[in-house]
Formats: structure tokens, C-alpha cells, sequence
């Protein structure tokens, strides 16, 4: 028994970064209907610079502040200065469709290649803001420890500040307006291009403490985001890529899942397990989990 | 079949070609050095894999984003076949494109049949996770790989027909009998149901296509042709290892089939050449450079995305379109 709730925290603290990665995934897809697997890397970025701040000055909850602004600015800068051209572009032809996800994917290699040629490709880590040694219970120690409760907390600070300013403030209104509808909230008056730009600053906020969470109790090189995305990006197929409460739901739910495959099976099967759950969830419920009814996919 | 008769000089004129071609090939790997022969084999192997993308994104409008891992999977299907069975390399090669479209088969009922991202998603978390799934059978050689050997060249070709040549020629005679039939496809009924679907698949749904199942079709036969690149690629490394398949093939796939011009089939014979020297312009700019290590490590990544990214953003079509609407004034489709 104690085995299960042990396993179910940690699912939950691995399953809350999760949460980040796909909330960001989904808050693109919504304004600009790509899946940004640049998020990785963007992601990537914004640590290593909370990296280089946060070992500097020892403090970790400085470099977190810094990966923040700097995946804002990653972000912002990623659509303002790629996507935009790219639209401007690509409008007709075979590649029209293409071009924007295989863009991303050429973003993710570019900003790749720079980390490792700016950082190097060593493993770096980032010294944990708590103790990574786990509580302990009666006679023995569990697994789950006082990062985890800083990860779970601090993942819920920002879910709820998302989710403020979503539903709260005019700036989420526009944001929503113009995922919805972006002509109409164009002829309401909303600048609709400028909001994008500031739906993917938040996406990429939200991706540089996903990245600095997952490193802070692991390693980070080039490569170390990689399997973030993807687990990031069935979380929010199990979502439906539409809904960010799906989104934060599948997260949760695919965390779990596979802690309890890493513990009762075996590390090895984990990506197995995740993989398994995308194809599953795409012949069963390819809408995801939040779909209303049948709805035609465009 | 009414259409077949008509159709044959067409065929015929194709096979003409191609036997050109293919002396062509002879002539030049007779004439060039060891190096450029496995270079040449290295072209043959990205010719067909590139025909492969082609085929999925140019034709019928879907994304993969994880080619390699699928080249992986003829890669280890051939492999198996070779090492276990001690079959002729030729059922080898047959069982990579058997192994990789089953593959794709049953991968692409799953993404392929909804539309959106699903596939290219689907694709790229395969690729990222192809050394975990390697790791987890043991007949898969874990991240070592299997070794596949094709053997010394025939004794009849004589002392001086190299190892290398012999692998220039498989590969040149494999990618030159994939692209025909390739090219076959392509300019058949499903080659017109694919464009007519990356078109508008509303439409195409409405003049009697079974949209999701053509793209379906599409992704299996696209796998099909990676699978076979995969098994030529696993022929000139004589390995077959998840490192060699990595994210990193994928992506020079993705940017070898924009820059060759997404739905131009000749045109993968450029993006082949092309990525084939990219390592070498690599190698040499990192000497000029200094700090060799970090550069041989990330400059060929650094080439092969800006290439990517200028490539889509300038000439999504590949640098053929505009030429040609540049000198036609008008879209070509």
C-alpha cells in the first residue's frame, strides 16, 4: 500500500512537469495551429541560461526567474521573427501545409546546435533549490521528497497564474478570442497577430520551468529535453491538443501511469508505456479526452 | 486497364531512362576514387529515403518527422532476416521494405487516418525513443546494434572490384529500381488520389476517395521505401545501431526532401547530393575554425537546419518552383 500512494506522489511530480511541456504545446497549437516541437528547444535555452544564473549566483530561484523571461523572450522572438516571415511565405503550393511544422523542427536543430556549440555537449546539472532526500515513513525513507513538494507547488502557482490570466484579465479574453475566431476578434478590435506573439511568450515561459524543474533533479545537455517534449506532447494528444485542462489532466494521468510502470516494471518499459498510450488514445479517442460530441477536424 | 496500352511507351521510355542511367552510374563508379564510390553509396541510400518523404508529404500532404526511426525498422528487419535465417541478401532487402510497411501500416492506423499533427508527432516521439525500445529486446542488440554483413563482392568481378564498389553498386541498383517504381506510383491512379487529397480532401472525399484510408496507404508505402533505405544505409555501415538512426538522420531527411523540392521525385537525387556533403563542407570549415571538437559535434546540425529553415521559409516548394514561376508567371498547381 505504501508502495502505491509513494508511487502516485512521485507520479504526480513528474506528471505536474509534464503539465508545463503540454500546457505550452497546447497554448501554440491553439493560437497558431502548429505543434511547436521547437518547445524543446526553447525549453533547452531558457535552462541553460537559468543554468548560467542560477550557478552563478547559487540561487536557484534566481535562475528560474531568468529561464522564465528568457523563454518569454525565446518565445516572442520565435514567432515574431520565424513564424510570421513563414506565414508570409508558405501560403501556397504542396509545402503550404507543411512548412510550419517542419520549420519547428528545423528551429528545434538550430537552437540544438547553437546550445552545443555556446555549452558544450557535457552534462551539466543545476543544484536543487530542496533536499532531494525523501521523507521518511515509520522506519524507512520514500522516494518523495521536499523537491517534489516544490515541484508540485510551484507547477500549480503557475497553472493558476495561467489560468488567471485565461480567464480573468482582458489580455486572456483576447488570447482566447483570437484562438477561436481570429477574424472576428480582429473586427472586434483585437490585434490579433500581436496576441499571438504573446500566447507563444507565455508558451515559452511556461517550457523554461518545465526545463528547469525537470533538471533540477537531473542532468542537462542538448539531448536531456528531448524526451520531455515528447512525453509533453502525449500528454496533450490525451488532451485533445485543444484543451489546456485536458491537457493538464492527460499530463497528470500519463505521470502517474508511468511511475507505476517505473516501479513495478522496470525503467525500460517507461517510453514503451508512453508510446503504447499515444497509439492507444489516437485509435480510441483521437479528440482526447475533453471532446464534446463528434466534431469535424479541419 | 483500358488506360494501359496508352500508358506503356510511357513505362517503356522510363525504363530507357533509367537503364542510362544506370550505365552512367557504372561508368563513373569505374572512374572516381574509393571515397566518392561510397559517397555514391551513400547518395543511392538517401535517394530512396528522400523518394520516400517525398512521397508522404509531397503527394499526399502528411508529415513525418521521425523517417529515420522507420529506416531503423527496415534496418533491424533486415538484419534479422540475414543473421537468423542466412537468407540471400536480396530477401534481405525485400524483408526490410515488408518489415518497415507493416510497421507503417499499423503505425499509420493509428496517426495517419486523423488528420493534423498526429503523425508528425507520432513520428518524432518514435525516433526520440528508438535507443529505449532498442535497449528493451535483446534481439535488437541493445545500443551496440546487430552487425549486417552482405558479404565480399562475387569472385568473378576480380581483385580489384572493391568492397566499397560493391556496395556502390547494390545501393545504386536498389535506389534505381525504388525510384522507378516510385515514380510509377506516383504518376498512377494513387499518386493522382494523393495530390488530389494534400489538395483538398473535402473534395476528394466527395468525388469517392477514402481519404484516411489513402493516407494510410500513403504512410505504409512511404515506410515501405524508408524501411528499404534503411537496410542500404545498415549495408554500408555494416551495422545496424540506434545511434545510427537518430533524430539527427531525420532531420537531414526532412531537409534534404525541402531543399530537393517537397513534391519533385528527380529532384531527391540534388538533396541527396547535397547531404552527402554536408559532413565533408562541415569537416572542412571546422578545420579552418579551431576548437575541433565542439564544431565536428554541432556544426553539421547547425548547416543542415539553417539550410532547413531558409529553405521553408524562402522556397517552401524547393528552389525548382520558383524558377518555375519565375519564368511562368503563374502557380504551378
Amino acid at each position: 500500500m505504501q508502495k502505491v500512494i509513494e508511487t502516485l506522489l512521485i507520479g504526480l511530480s513528474t506528471g505536474s512537469i509534464y503539465a508545463l511541456m503540454s500546457l505550452a504545446l497546447v497554448l501554440v497549437w491553439r493560437s497558431t495551429r502548429v505543434v511547436n516541437f521547437a518547445q524543446a528547444g526553447q525549453a533547452m535555452l531558457s535552462t541553460y541560461i537559468g543554468f548560467e544564473i542560477a550557478s552563478r549566483s547559487e540561487i536557484f530561484w534566481l535562475g528560474l526567474v531568468f529561464a522564465i523571461a528568457a523563454g518569454a523572450l525565446v518565445g516572442a522572438g520565435v514567432d515574431y521573427f520565424f513564424m510570421r516571415v513563414l506565414f508570409k511565405h508558405a501560403t501556397s503550393g504542396p509545402a503550404a501545409v507543411v512548412a510550419p511544422v517542419i520549420a519547428t523542427l528545423g528551429l528545434l536543430g538550430l537552437i540544438r546546435s547553437i546550445v552545443g556549440l555556446t555549452w558544450g555537449g557535457e552534462f551539466k546539472s543545476i543544484e536543487a533549490p530542496a533536499s532531494t532526500d525523501g521523507f521518511s515513513v515509520g522506519d524507512g525513507t520514500i522516494p518523495f521528497s521536499d523537491l517534489d513538494v516544490l515541484i508540485i507547488a510551484t507547477v500549480s502557482i503557475i497553472l493558476i497564474a495561467v489560468a488567471y490570466i485565461f480567464q480573468r484579465t482582458n489580455l486572456g479574453l483576447a488570447l482566447r478570442a483570437s484562438a477561436y475566431a481570429p477574424e472576428i476578434a480582429q473586427l472586434a478590435g483585437i490585434r490579433t497577430a500581436r496576441t499571438r506573439t504573446i500566447g507563444w511568450s507565455i508558451a515559452g515561459a511556461v517550457g523554461g520551468v518545465a526545463g528547469m524543474l525537470v533538471t533540477s533533479n537531473n542532468f542537462l545537455s542538448p539531448y536531456s529535453l528531448d524526451l520531455l517534449l515528447v512525453f509533453g506532447f502525449i500528454a496533450a494528444v490525451i488532451g485533445g491538443l485543444e484543451s489546456m485542462v485536458g491537457s493538464v489532466i492527460g499530463a497528470l494521468v500519463l505521470g502517474i501511469g508511468l511511475t507505476f510502470i517505473l516501479n513495478y516494471v522496470g525503467t525500460s518499459l517507461v517510453f514503451i508505456g508512453g508510446f503504447s498510450v499515444l497509439i492507444l488514445v489516437l485509435l480510441i479517442k483521437p479528440d482526447g479526452i475533453m471532446a464534446k460530441g463528434k466534431a469535424r477536424r479541419a | 486497364m483500358e488506360s494501359w496500352p496508352k500508358a506503356r511507351p510511357a513505362v517503356r521510355k522510363k525504363i530507357a531512362i533509367f537503364i542510362l542511367i544506370g550505365w552512367v552510374l557504372l561508368i563513373i563508379g569505374d572512374r572516381v576514387d574509393e571515397l566518392r564510390v561510397y559517397q555514391g553509396a551513400q547518395m543511392a541510400m538517401y535517394t530512396i529515403a528522400l523518394a520516400s518523404i517525398v512521397l508522404l508529404t509531397g503527394y499526399s500532404g502528411q508529415v513525418s518527422l521521425g523517417n529515420g526511426a522507420m529506416m531503423a525498422v527496415g534496418g533491424y528487419g533486415a538484419a534479422l532476416t540475414l543473421n537468423n535465417l542466412g537468407t540471400p541478401i536480396w530477401f534481405a532487402f525485400l524483408m526490410a521494405i515488408v518489415t518497415a510497411s507493416l510497421f507503417g501500416a499499423l503505425l499509420g492506423a493509428a496517426a495517419a487516418r486523423v488528420s493534423g499533427p498526429y503523425l508528425a508527432g507520432t513520428t518524432l516521439a518514435l525516433a526520440v525513443g528508438l535507443p529505449a525500445i532498442a535497449n528493451q529486446f535483446a534481439f535488437l542488440g541493445g545500443e551496440p546494434g546487430l552487425f549486417f554483413d552482405v558479404g565480399f563482392p562475387p569472385e568473378r568481378f576480380g581483385d580489384e572490384f572493391t568492397q566499397y564498389k560493391w556496395f556502390f553498386w547494390i545501393a545504386s541498383f536498389i535506389a534505381l529500381i525504388a525510384l522507378f517504381i516510385t515514380s510509377n506510383i506516383l504518376s498512377s491512379r494513387f499518386g493522382r488520389t494523393w495530390r488530389a487529397i494534400r489538395g483538398n480532401s473535402l473534395a476528394a472525399e466527395l468525388c469517392g476517395v477514402h481519404s484516411s484510408r489513402m493516407k494510410v496507404l500513403a504512410f505504409t508505402v512511404s515506410s515501405g521505401l524508408a524501411g528499404l533505405a534503411g537496410a542500404v544505409l545498415a549495408m554500408t555501415i555494416s551495422l545496424v545501431a540506434p545511434g545510427a538512426y537518430g533524430l539527427a538522420l531525420s532531420f537531414a531527411l526532412v531537409t534534404g526532401a525541402v531543399l530537393a523540392g517537397i513534391s519533385s521525385l528527380p529532384g531527391v537525387v540534388l538533396g541527396a547530393i547535397i547531404l552527402v556533403f554536408i559532413p565533408e563542407i562541415s569537416v572542412a570549415l571546422a578545420d579552418r575554425l579551431g576548437d575541433a571538437d565542439k564544431l565536428n559535434n554541432y556544426l553539421p546540425g547547425l548547416i543542415v537546419s539553417v539550410l532547413l529553415i531558409l529553405s521553408v521559409i524562402f522556397t517552401p516548394n524547393g528552389p525548382g518552383e520558383n524558377l518555375r514561376k519565375h519564368l511562368h508567371k503563374k502557380p504551378a498547381h
